[in-house]
Formats: C-alpha cells, sequence, structure tokens
C-alpha cells in the first residue's frame, strides 16, 4: 500500500479497504498530519478549538494535528487546480481531545468533487460507505439513516416564512434543541426595545438612506470603519426588516406543518410519496427540491442497496453551515455511535476560496468502531 | 497540620483581602520586604500566607497545590478547566465586584440581545468573506457562552491582553466579550452591552482545593471558610 506505514496498530482492514476504494475509482492520497488550524476553526467554530490538538509555528502560525480529512482534501484539491470531477480516498488517524478513551482514531473516507449529477454523486458515496461496511463487517445488519437539508428549507420557503426566520431555522436544522429554541422564539417573539429618535421615525418611514447616514456618523463618532466590518446599509436594512416582523407571529397551521413535517420518518422507499402526502396535506409546493430528492432515491437504488435499510428521518441534519444537501449516517442495530457519516456540502469548497462553486459530497468511516465490533481479529 | 492561604499580592484586592482577613481574626503580619511572597498569620503557625498574582491563585488552587485562596470567580471558571471539579466556592466575600459581559458598538442598532447576534454571525462570512471576531481574554466563558448555551458556533476569538475595549475601533475585531463594573469604559469606547449579554456577575471568592486532605487540615479550612464567610457577611 505504497506510502502509508504498516505500523502495527494499522488497522487490520486497512489493506482491504484501500483495495476498495481504488476499485472503486477513488485513489487514495496522502494528508499531512500537521495541518494549518484557521480553516478548521473557520468552518466548524470556535468551539473545534477544546477538541483538538493545537500548537504553533516558530513563526507563530496556529497549527493543529489533522481533526478530520474533508477540509485538507479540498484545499489541496484547490492548491492543485485539479480538473473536476474527481474522487479522492484517505485513510488514516485523525487526533481530537476527549474526556475518556483514546486521542488517536483511525477514519477512512471518499470525497466526491465536482460532479454535476448530484443525485449519482449522493447515491454513490452512501453506497460506497455501505459497501466498505458491508465488507469489514459481513452478516451485520446495517443501517443507513438518510436526512436532507434542502428539503427542509424548501418547507420553510414554501411556508412563506420571512427570510430571517428561515435562515435562523436552517441552521438550528439537525439540533432538536436549538430547533425548539427557535420556534419558541418565533411564536412567542421577544420585545424589542424602544428606538432613540431620530431613528425611530426613520425606520417608522423605512428611510434606509437616513437611517444608513445616521448610523455612519454614529460609526465615525466611535472611529468604526465602515466597510472594515457591519457597514451603515446592512444595519439599517436589519433594523427595519426586524421592525417589519416585530407584529408578526409564526402562525400556529405553520407550527403545525412543521411539527408534522419533522416527525417524517419512514423507509426510504415510501419516503417521496410521504412527503408529497405532506405537501398536499399542507398545501405546499415543494418543487424542485422533491424533484432532486426523487432522483436520489431512484439513484440510490440502481446502486442496488437494500432499499429497506434506508430510512429517511426528516429532522436528521447538521447543524453547519456548510451542509446544503444530503446528510446520512450508517449504524449497526440499536449502537448510538454511528460507523460512517457523511454529506453534502456544496459551499464548503467556496468557503474555502475555490474560484467557481465545486458540489463536493463524502462520507468518513471509524475504522476503530468497526476493528471493535469484529472483535479480536483487530 | 499546615494550610496555603493564598491571596492577590497587589491592588485594591490585596487591601481587601488583608481587611477581610483582619475582620475575621486573621491578621496578616506584613514581611517587611515587600519583594517577600510569604507571610505568617500573627499567632497562627498552622496557617501560611502565598501572595500570588489573582489569575495564578485561580490555577494553583486548581491544580492543588494551594489549599485555599482568595481570588475572582471569573479567573476561577476561566483558568480551571472543569472547575467544579476540583474546586469549591467556600464563600462569596462581598469586594471586587465586576461583569463578564458581551458587547457590541453602539452603532449596531438592530442588536439587543444574544439572538440577533446569532443572526449577525450567521450572515457575517457570506457577507464579509470571514467570520465575525470577538477580542476578548476570556476564551473559555465566551465559548460556553457563544458555542453551548446560545448555539452560536460560527465566530473566532481573537485573543486580546489588554484594552479589549478597543479592539472594534482598532479594526481588530467586531464585538467584545469584557469585564466590567460601571459600564463607563465601554461607553466611552463606544459600545453597548446586550440586554441579555451578561455571562457572568462576578466578586472576590474563597475558594477551596476540592484536593485529599488530612482531616486535621480539613477542619482547619472548614474553620477558616466560616470565619471569612461570616466577616464578610457581617
Amino acid at each position: 500500500m505504497g506510502a502509508h506505514p504498516m505500523t502495527s496498530r494499522y488497522p487490520s482492514i486497512a489493506p482491504d479497504i484501500l483495495a476498495l476504494f481504488a476499485a472503486r475509482g477513488a485513489p487514495a492520497v496522502d494528508v499531512p498530519v500537521l495541518q494549518p488550524a484557521d480553516p478548521f476553526l473557520d468552518m466548524a467554530g470556535e468551539d473545534l478549538r477544546r477538541r483538538i490538538f493545537l500548537t504553533e509555528s516558530e513563526t507563530g502560525a496556529a497549527l493543529c494535528l489533522r481533526p478530520e480529512f474533508t477540509i485538507p482534501v479540498c484545499l489541496d484539491h484547490i492548491a492543485s487546480q485539479s480538473g473536476t470531477p474527481r474522487r479522492y480516498s484517505y485513510l488514516g488517524e485523525v487526533f481530537r481531545q476527549r474526556r475518556e478513551g483514546g486521542n488517536e482514531f483511525f477514519q477512512a473516507g471518499v470525497e466526491d468533487l465536482g460532479d454535476r449529477d448530484i443525485a449519482r454523486a449522493d447515491a454513490r458515496s452512501i453506497a460506497d460507505a455501505h459497501a466498505l461496511l458491508a465488507m469489514t463487517l459481513p452478516g451485520q445488519a446495517l443501517k443507513i439513516t438518510l436526512g436532507d437539508q434542502s428539503i427542509f428549507e424548501a418547507v420553510l420557503a414554501a411556508l412563506g416564512l420571512p427570510r430571517g426566520w428561515r435562515m435562523r431555522l436552517a441552521r438550528a436544522f439537525g439540533s432538536a434543541e436549538q430547533l425548539a429554541a427557535a420556534l419558541a422564539d418565533l411564536a412567542n417573539p421577544q420585545k424589542n426595545g424602544a428606538l432613540p429618535e431620530p431613528v425611530a421615525s426613520l425606520v417608522a418611514d423605512g428611510d434606509l438612506d437616513g437611517l444608513a447616514g445616521h448610523i455612519a456618523s454614529t460609526m465615525s463618532e466611535a472611529g468604526l470603519s465602515a466597510s472594515a466590518g457591519r457597514t451603515p446599509q446592512e444595519i439599517a436594512r436589519r433594523l427595519v426588516e426586524k421592525a417589519e416582523l416585530r407584529s408578526v407571529r409564526l402562525s400556529a397551521e405553520a407550527f403545525a406543518a412543521l411539527e408534522k413535517f419533522l416527525a417524517i420518518d419512514v423507509p426510504l422507499n415510501l419516503a417521496a410519496a410521504a412527503l408529497e402526502d405532506f405537501a398536499q396535506s399542507a398545501g405546499l409546493s415543494l418543487g424542485a427540491a422533491l424533484a432532486g430528492f426523487s432522483a436520489r432515491v431512484d439513484a440510490v437504488s440502481a446502486e442496488g442497496m437494500p432499499s429497506d435499510a434506508i430510512r429517511y428521518d426528516a429532522a436528521f441534519g447538521r447543524p453547519l453551515d456548510y451542509y446544503t444537501g444530503l446528510v446520512f449516517e450508517i449504524s449497526v442495530g440499536d449502537a448510538s455511535r454511528p460507523l460512517a457519516g457523511g454529506g453534502r456540502y456544496d459551499r464548503l469548497l467556496t468557503l474555502l476560496g475555490a474560484k467557481t462553486p465545486i458540489p463536493g459530497v463524502g462520507f468518513s468511516v471509524w475504522l476503530d468502531r468497526i476493528e471493535q465490533l469484529r472483535g479480536g481479529d483487530a | 497540620m499546615t494550610i496555603t492561604l493564598a491571596i492577590p499580592s497587589k491592588g485594591r484586592l490585596k487591601d481587601q483581602s488583608l481587611e477581610v482577613l483582619a475582620k475575621a481574626g486573621l491578621t496578616v503580619s506584613l514581611p517587611g520586604d515587600d519583594r517577600r511572597y510569604r507571610a505568617r498569620i500573627e499567632g497562627r503557625d498552622d496557617i501560611e500566607i502565598a501572595f500570588l498574582s489573582a489569575s495564578e491563585i485561580a490555577g494553583e488552587i486548581g491544580q492543588g497545590s494551594v489549599d485555599l485562596g482568595i481570588t475572582g470567580e471569573d479567573l476561577l471558571r476561566e483558568n480551571v478547566a472543569d472547575w467544579e471539579s476540583k474546586t469549591a466556592i467556600a464563600t462569596r466575600l462581598g469586594f471586587g465586584s465586576a461583569d463578564v459581559v458581551v458587547a457590541v458598538p453602539d452603532a449596531w442598532l438592530d442588536v439587543e440581545t444574544m439572538a440577533d447576534l446569532d443572526d449577525v454571525a450567521a450572515e457575517f462570512r457570506q457577507r464579509h468573506g470571514r467570520r465575525l471576531r470577538i477580542a476578548t481574554k476570556y476564551w473559555r466563558l465566551t465559548q460556553q457562552f457563544f458555542s453551548q448555551l446560545h448555539g452560536i458556533q460560527v465566530y473566532r476569538i481573537v485573543e486580546s491582553l489588554g484594552a479589549t475595549e478597543g479592539a472594534p475601533a482598532a479594526g481588530s475585531a467586531d464585538v467584545i466579550v469584557d469585564i466590567t463594573t460601571t459600564g463607563s469604559t465601554l461607553r466611552a469606547n463606544h459600545l453597548k452591552i446586550l440586554a441579555d449579554g451578561v455571562i457572568l456577575r462576578s466578586q472576590a471568592c474563597l475558594v477551596r482545593s476540592l484536593k485529599t486532605r488530612t482531616s486535621a487540615d480539613e477542619a482547619l479550612a472548614g474553620k477558616i471558610s466560616a470565619s471569612l464567610a461570616r466577616a464578610a457577611g457581617g
């Protein structure tokens, strides 16, 4: 297996996995263990800081032991200006701080960049992960759970919710707790504080230019740059938007429709019908999102996976702002820890600096969890 | 049987600590030489006084290298990971009050609450090509408040070692998390505290390390705590 050092710690299943990736058209890439820390903190947020191993170069640059592979693989792809579509695979250790257990884990996975056939690429990613687990855990019943950020966003749009609210709910998607808190807020919005004059009048008149001018002078008095951060126009616009929402509440119908949607949890082969039923009963049109969903269902069955082993859970998602569509997990039985996790991240490459949008989908598998399930032969 | 009690080595916190100790009948006999960092309590050979900086005191109690110490609750929560498993606040002493707060520019008329800031942070990258920046020396408190309590993930912390309130005007950060007593420094810098932006109402505390001690030392630590609690309450 070429460049990979075969230390005694390397999982015994590693060569089979690399052979599988090669056979499925995803050649292995090498990713340095030491990575610049900023891209990870920028993408995942500051909370990651306490879960990664940070260090510093002699020149003061923040470095970390790679906590995952997706971001470095995407950064390499951008830097090398490789053509697309392109599939990359990896297998190696990731490093994370945890209170209990070890800090080093083996992960393997595939990143599929630039394929414009979204449904096919999504299905292939699920199929790759499933093939890996079926090979390394023969005879085990694998359970695949699938969610879709774009369907949730389509429901929010179809309900006619104001833009601010849609954004707020969309970023809480995947966290039951945050979503409940956001919904409670919208059903019973906080009172805004009284605005001082002349701001109150300018807001009442919807005078964006007047407001922006007033804000610009406040900023210059405070020595704030009007371009380095939030601009006067941006503040004025949001202030007026907020005032318009002051008297609006999330309606009982919209709330009920959202609850009904989030409760959908069906085998994948019944999912498109369930979504159509929901849309019809709520009087909504989910349009392109539903068409994309159905195309993916067809592509998944074309990959020949057991469709009764796949469930669609409408509430399943990941609250990270670069996931845009499919998310999925694969586990064994009722185990709470997934063996594989993946999803579509069409915004990630642009956020990382790609000049043109590059769609991407990928998954990662926890090899240590597989080895545990395989028992003593690790 | 000896107990180490650490107290701040300078400033008002030092004076007020000595005052409350004296009131509790524990008068510190100051070393003649100001550069010495050890002292005794008159008539008490069983208590050793160590003068340290307030943030060192929090760290030393967390490690268990001193038994008791007077320090700010903000420093304890900030400097000691998992502080509740290693230390306990024996009593709050009623001085050194200060709030750790989230403050944004006055000009941000649309931002009154953490929910507003959440909205702004979520769209920041798209609008400005970078994440919202928060200047602070309170990494841990900021992360806990933003990420764990308010579910705000997308922001970057910019380390600030002094004059944090100047960071927005200097362009090094958009908002700040800092300590304030009267709010006048924030106002002078055209910053406002968010309505639900008080992270911690801090004051000086007597803090006890939870390391295991002999029962005699434990009893002594308990007695010192009790007399300081009475002195602070009276």
